[in-house]
């Protein structure tokens, strides 16, 4: 028994040990964006910054224009997760609980586009985008977004699991196949909703790649991407590109704490990243 | 059920959408890849095989391939020994409040933008005066390192980011496999006296397969097509090339130097090795696992 407990305080110092080191980098970056720049140069060993400046957060607030992008960000993020929400467990119930012709064959299409890597479409899709005139407006992140195959996948397996009696009992007393939608599928397959409304919304609002392709104008930029052009821009100013990087970072991590149950039920139902 | 108008009202447009914006694409990489294309140009002509043949003598090819295989084996490699081994540990706690506790510590950095924890990273953790790492190296009396302008070095900083930045998933993954073994198993062994670590290995690992072979193809596909951090740490590719990866290869062919035929066929190459490890898992996926 009390080698237990002493292997057990090894593993609880071992595992402190772990969670420092994943912390510090978050620790650092807050610390240095209230430095100067010339203090974090000349010494960095200061753990905290001998006279506190909010002058980068300045910088990237008020000189930088921080509020579009973050209006851009949302913009973008909030319609991508509203309709795949939508389509998803549309097409998710369409394919659970009707029979069709050809079917599986439609399925296992949409399955397999799951497995076709980015970087295959995005020139097609670039010049596509291109010359449907929609370069460098927010809407060239938002239509190709309508459908998520794995969205479908998913909520096609939560649909699976709502009994047939529950929809033929609905059916009998009148109700129409989209009130059936409403009334029954949406409240089962709650649990799928939420996982992946939690994995789109952060999909999309961490998203590079597609910003980096569409958007080119300093003001139609989301966060990730302005902050990378933002960190070019002012390399030698590490007080304001610390500033501005946790003003994206904190938001995100603030909303993970608070919903941590709720992400982590998600991530292990659903094994998605 | 059926309801030949409402599933045709539905799944119309929902295969136009993915017919425009994913197989065409799916296609369209695959004839532009047979093509001189430069999206300047109006004239954009058919080569035949030409790019593909300029890829297999294309020495920056070979460095990019070489660079994203030992990115990625060693990437996944530590990956899976590091979260077992977390999510192991974690397991052995007693109270629940601290198994929590540990879970959510390491997935926080998976919540954040990689672009912005790379930006982190690259200006205070891999500084070469003054950053964190060589503050620590200096305090055990070993030398500062040059961690992102070192040809030997840029790889495995990227690496350590990595691992840093994505670790929580499958430490959150394994969690939830070893949390669904019964509990009952472990009381059975204990009475035949097995150890700690002869749990580990003759119960839980061969209990925890299935996930084990899920984890390992998501985490090698996602791998695969990590980007952004090597756009933040690898300045122009780092010293000779050091920091160059496929999917960053393809996109500065496409988007830089507008060579969008030549980028189209790494990118097909590139959409093989992904769809080999597709189909190796659901020949996995096949296999019956028993507990």
């Amino acid at each position: 028994m009390k080698r237990d407990k002493a292997n057990r305080l090894f593993i609880f110092v071992i595992l402190m040990i772990v969670a420092v080191a994943m912390v510090i980098p978050y620790f650092a970056m807050l610390s240095n964006s209230f430095k100067t720049t010339k203090e974090t140069l000349a010494n960095p060993e200061h753990i905290l910054p001998q006279e506190p400046t909010t002058e980068g957060y300045r910088k990237v607030l008020f000189e930088a224009p921080f509020f579009k992008w973050l209006g851009n960000s949302v913009f973008i993020t909030v319609i991508n997760t509203v309709t795949v929400l939508f389509t998803s467990s549309l097409l998710g119930y369409v394919f659970s609980k009707f029979t069709f012709k050809g079917k599986n064959a439609l399925f296992m299409l949409l399955l397999s586009t799951m497995m076709v890597p980015a970087q295959t479409t995005m020139i097609p899709s670039f010049i596509l985008i291109n010359a449907i005139g929609l370069y460098d407006s927010p809407w060239a992140l938002i239509i190709p977004a309508f459908i998520s195959a794995f969205g479908i996948y998913l909520c096609k397996q939560f649909c699976d699991e709502i009994p047939r009696e529950l929809m033929e009992s609905a059916k009998m007393d009148g109700a129409g196949d989209m009130r059936i939608y409403f009334k029954i599928v949406l409240p089962q397959i709650r649990p799928a909703i939420g996982a992946l409304g939690i994995f789109t919304f952060m999909g999309y609002w961490n998203d590079y790649l597609g910003p980096l392709i569409y958007l080119n104008s300093t003001e139609r930029m989301t966060l990730p991407l302005a902050l990378s052009y933002f960190s070019n821009d002012h390399a030698a100013d590490l007080s304001a590109v610390m500033a501005a990087a946790a003003l994206i970072m904190i938001p995100v991590t603030i909303v993970f704490i608070l919903f941590q149950k709720q992400f982590i039920k998600g991530i292990s139902m659903t094994g998605m990243k | 059920m059926r309801n030949k108008k409402f599933v045709l009202l539905i799944l119309i447009p929902a295969f136009f959408h993915l017919a425009v914006f994913m197989l065409m694409p799916i296609i369209g990489s695959g004839v532009i890849s047979f093509m001189d294309y430069n999206p300047l140009r109006t004239d954009n002509a058919f080569i035949g095989f030409d790019n593909y043949v300029r890829m297999l003598g294309d020495k920056v090819f070979y460095k990019a391939l070489t660079n994203t295989l030992i990115f990625v084996f060693s990437t996944v490699a530590i990956n899976l020994v590091l979260s077992l081994t977390l999510a192991a540990l974690i397991s052995q706690l007693k109270s629940n409040k601290s198994r929590s506790f540990f879970r959510m510590i390491v997935f926080i950095p998976c919540v954040a933008p990689i672009v912005a924890s790379s930006v982190v990273w690259g200006g205070i953790v891999f500084r070469t005066k003054g950053g964190l790492l060589n503050m620590i190296a200096n305090a055990c009396g070993g030398n500062a390192v040059n961690w992102l302008g070192d040809a030997n070095f840029l790889m495995i900083s990227v690496i350590i980011f990595t691992l840093w930045a994505d670790i929580g998933y499958n430490v959150i993954l394994f969690s939830a496999g070893m949390d669904g073994i019964p509990a009952e198993i472990y009381q059975a062994s204990e009475i035949d006296g097995a150890g700690k670590w002869r749990q580990f290995f003759s119960l839980t690992l061969p209990l925890l397969s299935r996930t084990f072979a899920f984890v390992l193809i998501m985490t090698l596909i996602s791998q695969f097509q990590m980007f952004a951090q090597f756009e933040v740490l690898a300045f122009k590719n780092g010293p000779q090339n050091s920091g160059l990866v496929l999917t960053s290869f393809i996109y500065k062919t496409a988007f830089v130097y507008k060579d969008m035929g030549y980028a189209s066929a790494i990118s097909m190459f590139f959409f093989v090795i992904i769809l080999v490890i597709t189909l190796i898992q659901q020949r996995l996926s096949k296999v019956k696992w028993e507990y």
